[in-house]
């Protein structure tokens, strides 16, 4: 029997569960896969709904992190096995090798002298990281990883000396009992190569939603100047495509609920860093829940920015490493073909756990949603659970942690 | 503002839904089939624009539509389409329907969209040529199986040319155009907008059109080329060009060969030098060319038909009436070839057995043209040289 409760993943809802349960008064394991804590906030530039940077939010859920003993964080950290029952857990999570010194050694300056490069996973394949790497400034734990495929010969002569570094670490196993488990593994952005119509990612300067948000983020592959990947130069004719990949039976058959969010927030990026350029929405509907409704009127207010209602359903390479979108306005009955210098993919959000055989015995949707698994004392939160904003995935997460702290109470 | 009231035909609706149409209400009008359609021109394109009238039956807007007769039927936009709703087959629905209207006497068109009225259509002929039959057999000495004085097996014994055959035949065939014919006016006078229209810039006579049409799309099956430039769907969507055209191709030789020994049979009785008597044998030009034609036709059925099997049905489906026409070209050729096959084995009651079925299939074939789907052969002709003389081509 155990009083313990475990979040799997370490984004935003996982983080809100893992608080409330540990202030709660209750002993918390947050198993993150990757090596930092943030999730997909982390990757944005600013999030709804007061458009503020993430380190706003996340920085305020780091705290109470740090300041409470309570909580104990295993970042990657995967979950291999689950025995016992509701009340009684036994977790076995491995603990893949960070291969940096325990405490936070500011790596930047030897990071800086590596030569080996690998696509950065965070930046979506935007820009390379090094062998020694760290995301982003306020990364939490802000430890670096050592990752020894990146590294060049050149590279491992130079890390071998280093105390705090260690080449030898190996992957290990560890065993945790708990009462009751939380799942907030989250999402992934569809993957665009299978949108084959939509030139499959292969077509320069057309990129996805998640992409643009690197692009946007001060901490990003360009520092925050919205630019073409190809040349580096500022987009003067943006066009957004929505619903790429979602409301459709060949790809994600939901709609994924944040993707025209996320547009009309690019609109207001691309028109802070460029009055002039001119940006088209192609859509199916908007979706503008609630009171983000002012979102989207204020939007469409602005003079630089048309809204054509009409699914651009195919992209190819133009002349100039522009993007060539065909569309039919489905208002005005034409068939309009026309070249952007940058088009983003509204693409949609997929659980992470889709197409995964995780080890938890939890009930899978046809679409790679949790549907159900409370009665064994596992309680889905954020967008493991459905897709969800922000806001809604801290939501969830509480009263996740509720439910979880209901389920161990008492014993 | 000005109002308009759609005055939806509910039993337009549901007529098309029975003939293929039935996910068309999937639709929520994204437009991705317009982009899919590479055929589909910059202004007004289709099939979105005929999915919204189909699921508010605005019969006359589909019946004005001349667009519906361009769509080729490839299929890019049923694949693409997120929802399922499989524009592509609501595009051959509305055209199965509209032959149905437009063909008088519209008694046959119902027969022929769907399964039940197959026993009728066939019995029409069978006891035709089972009449024939059993006249000539009393002619014959009361012999249903009779052999020519040599001992051959003589089908023109049973079924002689000059009195039952080609008569018949000839009746079915002028009919069948004359009844095509008045179908082609009722089409074109449903897609001439009400009030006048102008052409801008150089015309020409139909007649010239209908000829572009025939050497620039039909002989060069072009547009199932063109049909393969939509966007990547990602799926295995094999050309259906070389089926089609060597079906169409069969077809014409053996129009041609049926033409060449009418001409030999009734221009023999003029001037001798050109008679040609039946059973040819295997050896004359005539005979050669038949039996290419007849393989090329197996061959083109076969392609056809294993494509239509390895359609998705998530994709595309197939309705009564693909099958209808595979399945009574299949009927013919075989028997067609089976009853050579017979007689050259001199198994003489499988042999008219079967050439009395090929009779069937055959009349079967060309009597029904008008309601079929094979009315497409006359139907999409006529809308392409419309549309070529109002300048909606590509």
């Amino acid at each position: 029997m155990s009083n313990a409760i475990l979040v799997v993943g370490g984004g935003f809802s996982g983080l809100t569960a893992a608080i409330e349960a540990a202030e709660l008064g209750h002993d918390v394991y947050i198993v993150e896969k990757s090596p930092w804590l943030g999730g997909r906030v982390a990757q944005l530039n600013k999030y709804f709904p007061k458009l503020c940077p993430p380190s706003c939010g996340l920085e305020i859920q780091f705290q109470r992190i740090r300041k409470n003993p309570r909580i104990k964080c295993l970042t990657l950290a995967e979950v291999v096995g689950l025995t016992g029952r509701k009340g009684d857990y036994s977790v076995r999570v491995r603990l893949s090798p960070r291969r940096t010194a325990p405490h936070n050694v500011d790596f930047s300056l030897l990071a800086s002298t590596l030569e080996g490069q690998s696509p950065s996973e965070f930046d979506l394949g935007l820009c390379g990281r090094k062998g020694l790497y760290k995301s982003m400034p306020f990364a939490f734990p802000g430890r670096y990883v050592l990752d020894p495929s990146t590294l060049s010969k050149a590279d491992a002569a130079r890390v071998a000396g280093n105390k705090f570094l260690d080449l030898t670490e190996q992957e290990r196993e560890i065993e945790l009992n708990v009462g009751a488990i939380v799942v907030a593994t989250g999402w992934k952005p569809y993957d665009v190569t299978r949108l084959t119509n939509l030139g499959a990612g292969s077509v320069k300067n057309c990129v996805s939603n998640m992409q643009l948000e690197r692009l946007a983020s001060p901490f990003g592959p360009t520092s925050g100047r919205i630019v073409r990947p190809s040349d580096g130069r500022a987009p003067h004719n943006v066009a957004f495509v929505q619903c790429a990949g979602s409301r459709d039976q060949n790809h994600l058959n939901y709609c994924s609920y944040i993707c025209c969010m996320a547009t009309l927030k690019h609109c207001l990026y691309l028109a802070e860093q460029n009055p002039e350029s001119l940006i088209t929405v192609y859509y199916i509907d908007l979706r503008a829940p609630g009171r983000y409704v002012n979102v989207l009127e204020k939007v469409k207010a602005l003079p630089n920015v048309r809204f054509v209602k009409g699914k651009a359903a195919d992209a190819v390479q133009a002349e100039g490493d522009r993007v060539r979108l065909t569309v039919e306005d489905a208002v005005r009955g034409e068939k309009l073909t026309l070249d952007y210098d940058l088009v983003v993919l509204a693409t949609g959000m997929q659980p992470s756990l889709a197409g995964e055989n995780p080890p938890l015995p939890v009930p899978l949707d046809e679409d790679g949603f949790i549907a159900g698994g409370e009665e064994a004392g596992i309680f889905a939160a954020g967008c493991a659970r459905m897709p969800l904003d922000v806001t809604r995935s801290a939501q969830s997460g509480t009263a996740a942690a509720l439910k979880a702290v209901q389920t161990v109470k008492g014993r | 503002m000005a109002q308009c009231t759609l005055k939806p035909d509910l039993e337009f609706a549901r007529e098309l839904t029975e003939a293929g149409g039935e996910s068309l209400k999937q639709c929520f009008q994204c437009a991705t089939c317009s982009v899919a359609c590479p055929l589909a021109p910059a202004n007004a394109p289709y099939p979105r624009k005929e999915m919204v009238w189909a699921s508010w039956g605005l019969k006359d807007k589909l019946r004005a539509d001349v667009d519906l007769w361009l769509c080729h039927n490839c299929g890019n936009c049923s694949d693409l389409c997120p929802r399922g709703a499989k524009p592509a087959d609501m595009m051959a629905a509305a055209r199965n329907v509209i032959y149905k209207d437009l063909t008088a006497p519209s008694i046959v068109g119902k027969w022929m969209s769907k399964p039940s009225g197959l026993p009728i259509l066939f019995a029409i002929p069978a006891l035709l040529w089972l009449f024939v039959w059993w006249i000539r057999a009393s002619c014959n000495n009361g012999e249903w199986f009779p052999r020519a004085a040599d001992g051959r097996i003589v089908f023109g014994q049973i079924f002689y040319g000059d009195y039952t055959i080609d008569p018949i035949f000839m009746i079915t065939f002028f009919g069948a155009c004359y009844i095509l014919l008045r179908g082609v006016m009722k089409l074109w006078a449903m897609f001439k907008p009400e009030g006048r229209m102008t052409v801008i810039g150089k015309t020409k006579c139909w007649v010239w059109h209908l000829w572009d049409v025939l050497w620039d799309e039909i002989i060069t099956h072009r547009k199932f080329n063109d049909c393969e430039d939509g966007p990547a769907t990602g799926k295995n969507t094999p050309n259906r060009k070389y089926g089609h055209a060597i079906l169409v191709w069969s077809f014409v030789i053996l129009a041609f060969v049926t033409a060449v020994v009418a001409l030999g049979h009734w221009g023999g009785k003029v001037i001798p030098l050109i008679k040609i008597e039946t059973p040819m044998p295997l050896t004359f030009p005539v005979k050669i060319l038949a039996n290419i034609g007849a393989l090329m036709l197996l061959c083109g059925l076969a392609l056809l038909t294993a494509r239509r099997l390895r359609l998705n049905p998530a994709c595309q489906g197939s309705s009564f009436y693909d099958w209808y026409l595979l399945g009574i070209i299949w009927l013919v050729a075989v028997t067609g070839v089976l009853s050579q096959c017979f007689r050259l084995a001199d198994a003489i009651k499988p042999a008219f057995v079967v050439y009395y079925l090929h009779l069937v299939f055959v009349w079967m074939l060309f009597a029904y043209l008008p309601w079929s789907k094979l009315g497409h052969l006359v139907y999409r002709t006529a809308a392409l040289v419309y549309v070529r003389m109002y300048g909606r081509s590509n």
